[in-house]
């Protein structure tokens, strides 16, 4: 970096500025009177006096020789030509300032955080640059943001530099070297062995000041090229922290109204810590627990809740250390969701009686098509965005498996040779026929690939008959509160599903109901019809289910839990910063997001009822809200135990290099000389005026 | 008054030490009256000159009978004759003179006085003068008792006789035609230069005494710092910042001034005596100017 000095013009005006007091001072000058018999003999001696009389003048007068020392002396300061330690060779500068969590930290004996510190740092550095130098600000927490690009216009780094702002995100260098690599290290433009080639731009060299405190990912996929790293350690090695590492709650999934919420709390310091940790719901007290953890290790708590409803829960450490944002963690409960289903049945009162009881109609809005909608482009699409909760398939089954949860009544799911087999045999069946056949055709098949494909799929474990049910697995949700023993089954066949298969009613026929897991979705298949046809097409009942007391509850558990209305898991936890898509219901159409004590966030739901939120930088349980009712639950929480190791780091590894950390101590040194100029600006006026007084 | 101004110029006991002293003049005058002192002609003194022989139409009262009985030839006895010394006191009273403390031309009154009274009491014709268009009204005295017009005269001079060096003493030649014993009592402070005046005292051929007064103000000033020096006579005006350089530098200019003079004055055969102010005039008058030969 260059000085003032390096410009010839500072140093003549500078020079003028003696020049300029010593004219001022004889031009002032007051010259006392004094009558002597002659200037005969005088006139002589100033005649010898004129010819260096300059000179004379300037010997022995102290009151000038001490102005101008003062002048001197502040002339020095304000250029501070010793200031060596932070000069280079460059004149860019790229200034990586880090805004992530940890700066927030304030070290012990200070009384700024380190991204102050770093901020007023850099603005000393600015103010040293000269008007030839170049500097660039770029930010960086889990993103780059160039702040201000190459600019000698110092009043604009410093308006810049104001702007930025710590975030409460974790750290991620490696954009924020990328940027500054774009501009240091030009690509060559095409062919490196073409001698005729040339490079689009020229490589700009520039120092590289990382500000941080040293809490990322070491770097080594870079190459540094023209950038001259140095690293301004922010902060001292010697910290407290405790932090929550985690936070999460679990509703029992056979008791929903049970809830566990566990945090993993963890000390970043070297000493033990005693403190308290406060569970708070909605905002009121629930529970507290005394903690003590040894430097460096964590420790477990779990804390039991019975709710059934949505809740927002806050964990926070009564405990005051260096870096606040970590002693405090959320997380909601989600609501009952209100799910969306699709029934396509060619026709089944007691299915749509029993979606459309009161209970079920406050969780679910359940859709009938008739079978001929699952060749309708309509469908089709519907089926791949998943934008349902659940398709039930009465008696039917559609050509591919749809993107959400399924529930087949008397039918089979398809197969990933159903089409090919249906094609060879140029049947001309309905889909669950042809689902049927098709079992049969592939239980034929002699071919290794077809009987491989075969495993992973449902198929018919027997023939129709009468079913007399033998097993419930009561402990499932989606059997809870289920009586079926009274249960007449006039035909119906057992099933084998694929691989991870769940058997929960087990008849005589083999498995009469079972539920699989199918890339992240269920599908429930039920092995009998609820509503048959005969051969004149005439709809008759196949069972008594529909008059039992079983089959809404039977419904309910469905939609609860193949549904997803009930989701057992706690709401979930994002980083703050990042982009948090929630998928709404369709019938939301103006969701509202609010943090909780904070201020409401806008935003706009895109197709398929998601919603991106980008405003998540603060902490906090925040809710997706539609006319004042809870829709949704999610908490930002930091949850880096990097973030919050917040001790110093000595030496970084960026590209190839280790950097270890500068001393910013140049810029912390104290201005005295200020005090000292005015100190000699008193001491010359008070003398002036006794001066003054004097010859007066 | 004139008995205030008498005491404050000459005290008793200085004028009883003056009575026994006398003027020494480097030179022998012809006087127009006759004297106390010796005169290059011969007369009737009791002080015996040379012999001569006798020549028809001479006195025969001056012819040595004595030697006329020894030697049969007839001889004049020649006595030196004793006429009176014409003593001028040129005082200086240019506003430059008034100056330190007591003042060069209460100095210079003095010195006049002092030695006008010698002059007065050896029955020498004494002519204090001031330099200027006052000169011209000065009394010539003779005898003891013109002392107090002496004195009433000095009195009478104030400074500011602001004329050149030149121009006085060129008017006082003019008005005194006759030789004698001049004493310029001045500080030679003039800017046109003290040379052509003392040249023209010279062409008169005079026995001349400068007696330079200066007062130890002038000649290390006490003054330091930055300081406008106006002129006394003039009213002109020099800026200059006293420190020790510039001091060593006027004491060098005064020191060289004096050495001017000096050597000026000894080409001349002029008797240069500097006076300083702070002297006591007596001392001046019984020790300095006798070991000088101005007085015996």
């Amino acid at each position: 970096m260059n000085y003032a000095f390096s410009n010839p013009l500072a140093w003549i005006v500078l020079g003028l500025v003696p020049v300029g007091i010593v004219l001022l001072y004889f031009l002032k000058l007051k010259r006392e009177p004094v009558e002597v018999p002659s200037t005969y003999l005088w006139s002589k001696t100033i005649e010898d006096l004129h010819v260096n009389s300059l000179l004379q003048r300037l010997r022995r007068n102290l009151l000038l020789l001490l102005q101008l020392l003062t002048v001197f002396i502040a002339m020095i300061a304000l250029f501070d030509p010793w200031d060596t330690g932070v000069s280079s060779e460059q004149d860019r500068t790229v200034f990586l300032l880090d805004n992530s969590a940890s700066m927030q930290t304030i070290d012990t004996g200070q009384s700024t955080t380190r991204f102050e510190n770093a901020k007023r740092l850099i603005l000393a550095r600015i103010e040293e640059m000269t008007d030839s130098d170049e500097a660039m600000l770029l930010t960086f927490s889990d993103r780059p943001e160039t702040v201000q690009a190459f600019t000698s216009d110092r009043s604009r780094l410093r308006k810049s530099l104001a702007g930025v702002s710590v975030t409460n995100h974790s750290t991620d260098i490696l954009g924020a070297l990328k940027a500054a690599d774009g501009l240091a290290n030009p690509r060559r433009s095409s062919d490196i062995a073409d001698v005729k080639d040339v490079q689009v731009a020229d490589p700009k060299p520039a120092d590289l000041l990382i500000f941080s405190d040293g809490g990322f990912q070491t770097v080594t996929e870079f190459n540094l090229g023209n950038l001259k790293p140095e690293y301004i350690a922010m902060g001292s090695s010697d910290v407290q922290n405790l932090a929550i590492t985690a936070f999460s709650t679990e509703r029992n999934t056979e008791r929903p109204a049970e809830v566990q919420a566990f945090a993993t709390i963890e000390n970043f310091g070297s000493d033990t810590v005693s403190t308290t940790a406060t569970l708070t719901m909605n905002g009121q007290f629930l529970d507290a627990e005394a903690v003590e953890i040894v430097g460096g290790e964590q420790i477990g708590l779990s804390f039991a809740i019975e709710t059934e409803d949505a809740a927002s829960l806050s964990l926070t450490l009564e405990h005051e250390d260096d870096l606040a944002i970590d002693n405090i963690a959320y997380t909601g409960l989600t609501p009952m969701r209100n799910v969306s289903i699709v029934v396509i049945t060619p026709g089944n009162t007691p299915l749509k009686v029993g979606l459309e009881t009161e209970k079920t109609a406050q969780i679910c809005s359940a859709t009938f098509f008739s079978p001929s909608y699952l060749n309708t482009d309509d469908y089709k699409k519907r089926a791949a965005d998943g934008i349902d909760d659940l398709i039930i398939y009465d008696t039917c089954s559609p050509d591919e498996m749809p993107a959400t949860n399924t529930f087949f009544i008397g039918a089979l799911p398809p197969t990933n040779v159903v089409e090919t087999a249906a094609s060879e045999s140029g049947s001309d069946t309905t889909p669950s026929e042809g689902a049927a056949e098709t079992v049969t055709d592939t239980e034929d098949s002699s071919t290794t690939e077809n009987a491989k494909a075969v495993e992973k799929d449902w198929k018919w474990a027997s023939p129709p008959s009468a079913v007399n049910l033998i097993d419930i697995e009561r402990t499932h949700p989606l059997m809870r509160y289920l009586e079926l023993f009274s249960l007449l089954i006039f035909s119906g066949r057992g099933i084998e599903g694929p691989p991870g298969t769940v058997e929960l009613v087990g008849a005589d026929v083999g498995s009469i109901l079972s539920i699989a897991p199918r890339d992240g979705y269920q599908d429930m298949v039920l092995g009998f019809e609820i509503i048959s046809r005969n051969d004149a097409g005439d709809a008759e009942t196949n069972t008594n289910w529909y008059a039992e007391r079983s089959w809404p509850v039977f419904l309910l558990n469905v939609l609860r839990y193949l549904a997803g209305a009930a989701d057992a898991t706690g709401a979930p936890s994002y980083r703050p910063g990042e982009t948090v898509r929630v998928r709404l219901e369709n019938a939301i159409t103006s969701p509202q997001v609010t943090r909780i004590g904070g201020s409401s966030i806008d935003v706009t739901p895109g197709p398929g009822g998601s919603l991106e939120i980008i405003e998540t930088g603060v902490p906090g349980n925040y809710r997706v809200e539609d006319q004042s009712k809870l829709a949704d639950l999610f908490a930002i929480n930091l949850f880096d135990p990097r973030e919050s190791s917040i001790a110093t780091v000595k030496e970084i590894e960026v590209g190839y290099e280790s950097v270890s950390s500068e001393d910013g101590s140049v810029e912390q040194r104290p201005d005295f000389w200020r005090w000292a100029l005015i100190a000699m600006l008193g001491l010359i006026a008070t003398e002036w005026w006794v001066y003054s007084r004097r010859v007066a | 008054m004139s008995n205030r101004e008498e005491t404050q110029l000459l005290s008793p006991s200085l004028l009883g030490r003056l009575e026994r002293m006398e003027l020494v003049s480097r030179k022998v005058f012809r006087g127009r009256m006759k004297g106390e002192r010796k005169s290059k002609r011969k007369g009737q003194s009791v002080e015996f000159h040379d012999f001569r022989n006798y020549v028809p139409g001479d006195d025969l009262r001056l012819i040595d009978w004595n030697l006329y009985a020894r030697l049969d030839q007839l001889f004049l006895k020649l006595f030196q004759e004793e006429e009176d010394l014409h003593f001028y006191a040129l005082i200086d009273a240019s506003e430059s003179m008034n100056f330190g403390s007591p003042t060069k031309l209460h100095v210079a009154k003095q010195l006049a006085a002092a030695l006008g009274y010698v002059g007065l009491c050896r029955a020498d014709r004494v002519s204090v003068q001031v330099l200027g268009p006052m000169g011209r009204h000065a009394p010539a005295l003779r005898g003891r008792a013109s002392l107090w017009k002496m004195l009433n005269y000095l009195d009478g001079i104030e400074s500011g006789q602001n004329v050149s060096l030149y121009e006085g003493v060129k008017d006082f030649s003019l008005r005194n035609s006759g030789t004698g014993v001049a004493v310029l009592i001045t500080d030679l402070m003039d800017k046109d230069g003290y040379e052509s005046a003392l040249r023209m005292l010279i062409g008169r051929r005079m026995d001349i005494f400068i007696m330079h007064v200066l007062s130890p103000e002038e000649i290390d000033p006490p003054i330091r710092g930055d300081r406008r020096l106006i002129d006394a006579e003039d009213g002109d005006s020099s800026e200059i910042t006293l420190n020790n350089y510039a001091l060593q530098k006027y004491k060098e200019t005064v020191s060289s001034f004096i050495g001017s003079i000096k050597t000026f004055c000894a080409k001349r055969s002029i008797t240069y005596l500097p006076v300083r102010t702070e002297t006591p005039v007596e001392t001046i008058v019984t020790k300095y100017l006798r070991e000088r030969g101005v007085v015996r």
